[in-house]
């Protein structure tokens, strides 16, 4: 852990290889802390699997809304150089300075290309259609869709990639095969096709490496019983998910694949691939993708729509995954736990047919119009050549090994992993382990950052002052989001009929790259100087569009955006007409205050380098020790009187050669040997003040004079608790423990003499319940690691485990495998039918209604383990309040988007990591640490940081001083002045722009008009509620019937 | 009853044979593809449960194991490898061993030493007896010229002893029958009433006869076929000798289309070369179900094939006209048959005859009396099976 105590060259620039969402997010953290990188990618584009979703659960957010942002930062972004087409050939020198020899493999089309698609009509190959005759040309199967639909051998692989260039396909490309055709070369008026393009030797000098390759699904036809490919109507998940997209093969329309007919009946397969001899480790994903694509298909077809679940354990073990579990149950998804052994085809209707056992232990057949297979994740099989080119360390299945504590490091100095290369996982386990990789990679580059970045330029701004508006609108389809509800070609006539509009038209996703650089190509053409563009929301799209607007020329604060999804298309679904007329509304009302917006400027202040992290655990111990190496100064808040946190009560991890004491140990003493670092124990926090980049802390510890430090950004690392159990007899009998307690005894010297004879476990005792209705997701694993312990400190010990799920995700599944071969008796009970717990003779017996057996049960039991949940602080509560920072329903903290932002508070300056955030493993929790750590080295890597220009704004000569806005404001940004002028005293507020979020609240309670907020002053507000009100006979055109429409890009 | 958990019973299991439920995650892949399965028997995942949870008596009362032809489809299902099918091979020998109240069952299913042996000590004792039985010395009688069958062990004396070993392997099949009645059929209380035997003894002759859930078992027809040859080829021959010796056993020479010798040769003729049909499936191992062989597999055919093939150099040599290898073969037959009788058929492999019909039939009694119950308006299921039905549900 301590590479920055290396001494030699450090390059200011990293290697990032995989460009899918953990790619991107290393690529963006390094940037942003101001390290040049290289990201590479074997395909044409960067996005990876993420890009062909349709949504993400538990929120089932739009996948491509929340990624798109992102695609077209990087693709913009100064100092990260995107090398699609690239593998890794050879990597020479060392950590801090290596020499990397990428071969990058001919796209056939340069950087003059503007992805307009002309190329991709014009090729003949993307006009074959499949046929039965073996000799004729088969048409491409689109990679994009997943061969659900055909693509030409000159492609852009999806509409939002990044980089937006076609590519050629060499292996069906007719002019590479046979030298003739060249229909695309004529047709390209960029003159971007240039079929000279040989294959090329880049090489780069980086410092380190950060490895993110992803995963493919494993192919279904390793279960040969299930009929892939030989049945038409039985597909894969993510099959499934390119259905559902409304970029997909059937515009978002699910349609089976043998006769297109809208299905009644879907079932789906889980652990296809998984779970078995071969591959004995659990996907991770697949219980809650298949929860997704059930709640979606309701959605898109029919709430009566019968979607089966197949499973053998619901594995919903992170944040809001069991309540989505319970909500999808609640919509009428019906989950049916027995594992599929074969799928069988009517040969006359192409119907799905099987037999499952269910739980009321009676046998069914059944028969689905659609079967989509769960296939789960393995690691991309071209990742298996870095085993050679970087020296990583893969198991049998191709994932890279990495060490206990160690969670990122690849095992070679200067390499860090990150994604489902190192075990299967979920998109914000992802995006964590990547921000964590950039942390680590940090502690070797952090003398080297900002050498290799480039300064961005902007055009300077163009003169607005007295001019007439001239605006131009863009309205937005967002796939079928938008346009398949409103008339989007009626909504464009009509903006163009609208006064000061110069320009109007509509576009697949605005947020796009193409559509960005049109709308900055028309801001210059056209001469405009308002854009607005009636799409999803500004909450998460108005930065994108406003750093568009100002690299063209214009000032960022010129741009208005109208909501037509969210508030419109999402919100009147079944209602076209007037959801066209409320868009038009929407619309005017956006141009009406675009009229009156003027030029804003941001603030510049200082940032304080300081961190405080909050929490002396294994999470904020993390975070704080590779903050410091990073050079920052850290103040490190322990309310204990000693740091490790619930890390002190942990003996065993899987591995044997992990030992958690050792380890705090070791953590403990390089904090305190650290001199970045200041420890507070015994710490209480009582006051929080300031914001992103400015806060002041007041901590005092017992029997000491309080202290304030001042710092740039927070880290929440304040954990959780083991929840005290009241049932199963515990506190009553001395028998009855809780896994910490066990763990304890397991660790002492005595247990062998001492061992019992039998020892029940039970799961699930204060989790999924009605009170905590979240898993706790650790305590699978740790009765499958105690059960192992217990095996092999006495092996005569019988062990039982009562549980409702077995939810040992990734790799611990291999464990639980383990536990059952070494005779661990797995039970499962019923949550309405609980087991019970009594004293008998001395021992305890528990009885358990087994639902196989069909049978109450009664186990002689020495000693009952509790699998009691982690519940969090009820602190919690009072330092949210200080922090500003949102709970969730179970009290835990919550991020800014469970996806993408997992260690981002929606508050700037604010992270968060650990048991703070959810139950969690240490590793896990070390991941987490680290990438918070990243965060907080992104935000403060710049020495002054930008303040929001739209905030508020005093109007003197309206302003009296009458104070009535200075209580409500929930900033207390606001404070009264009194001063002296011409011997008479005056009064008037001040705003103080730092902490100032532009509410509004002020400028509601002033009955003066002397206060207002930038970019949303009275007169602006007024013109929309004008322009809302406006007669409906300013809108000139008739309401035709709306059409399907083509896109005109 | 209170079914508590016996932590030991997976090991005493296991003493019978391949026994892996270690992988077994309770999927249940292997009952939703089984053939035979049903919602009354829903085999192989309960039987694997209530060995895992240590129900022995739950299990002991189960007439599941004897239901299972082990086509193998389970076993080639299963995403655990456990092997399923072999599991149930050894729980019908656990069963077989429990039923039996001699404890010899169970001996000689757990040591290769005791089986092995107690085929050695019936096949000398039935030599010794054959020597008391032997009324002239084959080297006299040899000297004396022909073949003298009934001179050297006279008919009535052997077909006596045939009776005796008929009723004492009937005696000691029959308790132990009872047995296996009383565990699956009365201990646990809610016992069928009489008429649901009366109107279901029809299954006991039908599956008696014709085996005919074995064809419907998986892939398993053309092993039916095979077996339904055999048993008629056991029965023929076993009706021959204890019903019919004095026909058989004959100094009469009769042409070939005599249903003496035919019926003879038939019998002779199934036996063998099924026995050596399963000894070679079993050498090679392709399919499921032979993949695993214990000792008690082997022996089986081994021992029929024995019998024949000293039963055909019986009638060789009696028919070529050589007494004295005649006078030795038929000793050394006696001394295989009767021990492959007395020893297997009650106590080891063979005792399926008894069990497999019975088991159907007590399968169909409890599923009648269950459907009579149900039309009285009872609850359709006894307390402990009302448990929560599906989520979907």
């Amino acid at each position: 852990m301590n590479s920055s105590e290396n001494h030699g060259k450090r390059v200011g620039a990293a290697l990032v290889v995989g460009g899918g969402i953990g790619g991107m997010q290393a690529a963006l953290d390094f940037a942003a802390a101001g390290i040049k990188v290289y990201l590479i990618d074997r395909g044409p584009c960067i996005g990876g699997v993420m890009a062909q979703l349709d949504k993400t659960f538990p929120t089932n957010d739009c996948a491509m809304c929340t990624m798109a942002p992102r695609l077209v930062e990087i693709s913009r972004h100064k100092d990260i150089e995107i090398i699609p087409l690239a593998e890794v050939e050879k990597v020479e020198g060392q950590a801090g300075d290596f020499a990397v020899a990428l071969r990058r493999r001919p796209r056939y089309v340069n950087e003059k290309c503007t992805g307009c698609g002309a190329c991709l009509a014009a090729c003949p190959v993307g006009k074959l259609k499949p046929s039965d005759d073996p000799k004729k040309p088969q048409p491409i199967p689109d990679e994009y869709n997943e061969g659900l639909s055909f693509r030409p051998a000159i492609y852009i692989p999806y509409p939002q990639a990044v980089p937006n260039y076609a590519v050629v396909d060499p292996e069906r490309c007719l002019h590479l095969k046979t030298g003739k055709c060249k229909l695309c070369l004529k047709s390209c008026q960029a003159g971007a096709i240039d079929f000279a393009q040989k294959d090329e030797a880049v090489s780069v000098n980086v410092g380190a490496i950060v490895v993110a390759p992803g995963y493919k699904l494993i192919d279904p036809k390793v279960k040969p019983d299930y009929g892939y490919g030989a049945y038409k109507n039985v597909i894969t998940a993510l099959e499934f998910e390119r259905l559902l997209s409304a970029s997909g093969p059937y515009l978002g329309k699910v349609l089976r694949p043998s006769d297109k007919a809208e299905p009644k009946r879907i079932a789906f397969i889980q652990c296809v691939g998984s779970r078995d001899s071969e591959r004995d480790y659990c996907s991770a994903v697949c219980c809650m993708y298949a929860t997704k694509e059930a709640l979606l298909a309701k959605e898109h077809l029919s709430p009566d729509l019968q979607c089966d679940i197949y499973f053998m354990d619901l594995r919903a073990f992170s944040k809001g995954f069991e309540e989505y579990y319970n909500r999808a149950k609640a919509h009428g998804v019906r989950y049916i736990r027995c594992r599929v052994p074969k799928l069988g085809e009517d040969p006359a209707t192409r119907d799905v047919t099987l037999t499952y056992l269910g739980e009321d232990e009676t046998k069914h057949e059944a028969a689905y119009d659609l079967v989509v297979l769960s296939a789960g994740l393995r690691p991309n099989p071209s990742s298996a050549a870095l085993k050679g080119t970087l020296g990583l360390e893969l198991d049998q299945h191709g994932f890279c090994v990495t060490r206990p504590f160690a969670p990122v490091d690849a095992g070679r100095e200067g390499v860090f992993v990150a994604g489902v290369f190192t075990e299967p996982k979920d998109i914000p386990e992802t995006v964590i382990q990547a921000s964590g990789s950039v942390s680590r990679a940090m502690e070797l580059l952090s003398p080297a950052k900002g050498e290799l970045i480039a300064n961005k330029a902007y055009p300077p701004e163009t003169e607005v002052a007295g001019q007439e508006p001239r605006a131009g609108v863009f309205i937005c389809h967002c796939g079928t989001n938008i346009a398949s509800v409103v008339a989007v070609q009626d909504v464009v006539a009509y903006a163009r009929s609208l006064p000061n509009v110069v320009h109007a038209e509509n576009v697949l996703y605005a947020c796009a790259n193409d559509s960005q650089e049109k709308i900055k190509k028309t801001i210059v053409d056209k001469k405009l100087n308002r854009v607005v563009v009636a799409a999803c929301t500004p909450r998460t799209h108005e930065p994108l569009f406003r750093n568009t607007i100002r690299e063209a020329g214009l000032n960022p604060y010129l741009f208005e955006m109208a909501n037509i999804r969210d508030q419109c298309s999402w919100v009147h679904m079944g209602e076209p007409l007037p959801a066209t007329r409320k868009a038009k509304d929407l619309v005017r009302m956006a141009l009406a205050k675009s009229r009156l917006l003027e030029p804003l400027y941001k603030k510049h202040v200082p940032i304080q380098k300081g961190v405080l992290v909050i929490g002396g655990g294994l999470a904020g111990m993390t975070a704080a020790l590779t903050l410091a190496r990073q050079g920052f100064k850290v103040h490190l808040a322990e309310r204990d009187g000693a740091l490790g946190g619930m890390l002190r009560r942990s003996r065993f991890l899987f591995e044997p050669e992990a030992d958690p004491q050792k380890h705090l140990a070791e953590v403990v003493a390089a904090v305190k040997a650290q001199k970045n670092i200041t420890v507070h124990t015994g710490a209480v926090i009582e006051a929080i003040d300031g914001f992103v980049g400015n806060f002041k802390t007041r901590l005092s510890a017992a029997g000491q004079p309080a202290v304030e430090v001042p710092h740039g950004a927070i880290i929440v690392a304040t954990g959780a608790r083991e929840f005290q159990p009241e049932e199963y007899l515990y506190g009553r009998h001395a028998g009855v423990l809780t896994q910490l307690q066990l763990e304890e005894r397991l660790a002492a010297a005595d247990w062998r003499s001492k061992a019992p004879r039998t020892v029940v476990m039970i799961q699930c005792v204060g989790s999924r319940d009605e009170k905590r209705p979240n898993c706790s997701r650790v305590c699978c694993g740790a009765a499958v690691k105690n059960a192992l312990k217990i095996k092999e400190l006495s092996p005569e010990t019988n062990v039982y485990v009562l549980f409702r799920d077995v939810r040992t995700y990734g790799f611990k599944e291999t464990y639980y495998t383990r536990a059952r071969q070494q005779g661990v008796v797995f039970a499962r009970y019923d949550e309405n039918r609980k087991p019970r717990v009594a004293e008998r003779g001395g021992r305890l017996a528990v009885t358990t209604y087994e639902p196989i057996a069909r049978t109450e049960a009664v186990i002689e039991a020495d000693l009952v383990v509790l699998a009691a949940a982690t519940v969090p602080h009820p602190e919690n509560k009072d330092l949210a309040q200080m922090l500003k920072v949102p709970l969730d329903p179970n009290g835990f903290f919550l991020e800014a988007h469970m996806k993408l932002r997992p260690v981002d508070f929606a508050t700037d300056g604010i992270f968060l990591c650990g048991t703070a955030h959810f139950p969690k493993t240490a590793d896990e929790t070390i991941a987490q640490s680290l990438g918070a750590a990243a965060r907080v080295a992104a935000t403060l890597a710049k020495d002054t940081m930008e303040l929001e220009a739209n905030v508020s704004q005093v109007l003197d000569d309206s302003c009296d001083g009458c104070a009535y806005c200075v209580d409500p404001c929930p900033y207390k940004a606001v404070t009264l002045l009194e001063y002296m002028r011409e011997g008479a005293i005056k009064k008037i507020v001040e705003v103080n722009e730092s902490l100032c979020k532009g509410c509004g609240v002020c400028q509601a309670t002033c009955p003066k008009k002397g206060i207002a907020v930038r970019g949303f002053r009275l007169e602006q507000i007024s013109a929309m509620a004008e322009a809302a009100l406006a007669p409906a006979s300013l809108d000139p055109t008739p309401e035709p019937e709306p059409a399907k429409e083509e896109v005109a890009n | 009853m209170e079914n508590v958990t016996d932590p030991g019973l997976i090991a005493d299991i296991r003493r019978y044979g391949h026994f892996d439920v270690d992988g077994c995650y309770n999927c249940g892949s292997c009952a939703a593809v089984c053939a035979l399965s049903e919602d009354s028997a829903l085999f192989p995942r309960k039987s694997m449960r209530l060995a895992q949870l240590g129900l022995r008596e739950r299990l002991l009362g189960s007439l599941d194991p004897w239901l299972c032809y082990y086509c193998g489809d389970c076993s080639k299902t299963c995403p655990r490898q456990t092997e399923p099918g072999e599991s149930m091979m050894t729980l019908r020998r656990f069963l077989t061993a429990q039923y039996d109240w001699t404890g010899l069952s169970a001996r000689m299913y757990r040591s290769a030493w005791w089986e092995l042996g107690v085929l050695g000590a019936v096949g000398l004792l039935t030599g010794w007896i054959m020597s008391r039985l032997m009324a002239g010395m084959p080297t006299e009688l040899t000297a004396q010229g022909g073949v003298r069958i009934n001179e050297f062990l006279p008919m009535t004396r052997v077909h006596a002893f045939d009776w005796v070993m008929a009723a004492g392997l009937t005696f000691f099949l029959m308790s132990n029958v009872a047995r296996f009645f009383w565990y699956t059929m009365l201990r646990d209380g809610d016992a069928p009433p009489l008429r649901s035997y009366v109107s279901e003894l029809w299954t006991l002759v039908w599956d008696g006869a014709t085996q005919i859930r074995f064809r419907e078992c998986g892939e398993n027809s053309p092993r039916w076929v095979k077996h339904l040859l055999l048993v008629t080829g056991y029965g023929l021959m076993f009706s021959l000798i204890v019903f019919f010796l004095p026909w058989f056993q004959t100094e009469n020479l009769y042409p070939l289309w005599h249903p003496q010798r035919w019926l003879g040769y038939y019998a002779t003729a199934v036996l063998t070369v099924f026995a050596v049909e399963i000894l070679w499936s079993r050498v090679k191992k392709e399919e499921e179900i032979h993949r695993f062989s214990d000792l008690s597999d082997w022996l089986f055919p081994i021992l029929l094939l024995l019998t024949t093939l000293t039963g055909i150099a019986v009638h060789v040599f009696r028919y070529a006209g050589w007494p004295f290898p005649m006078y030795y073969a038929y000793f050394a037959h006696m001394m295989v048959a009767v021990p492959m009788l007395t020893v297997e058929v009650p106590f080891g492999k063979w005792a399926h005859i008894s069990y497999r019909p019975l088991a159907a039939y007590f399968q169909a009694v409890k599923t009648n009396a269950a459907g009579l119950r149900r039309a009285e308006g009872a609850a359709p299921d006894a307390a402990a099976d009302a448990g929560p039905k599906a989520q979907a549900a």
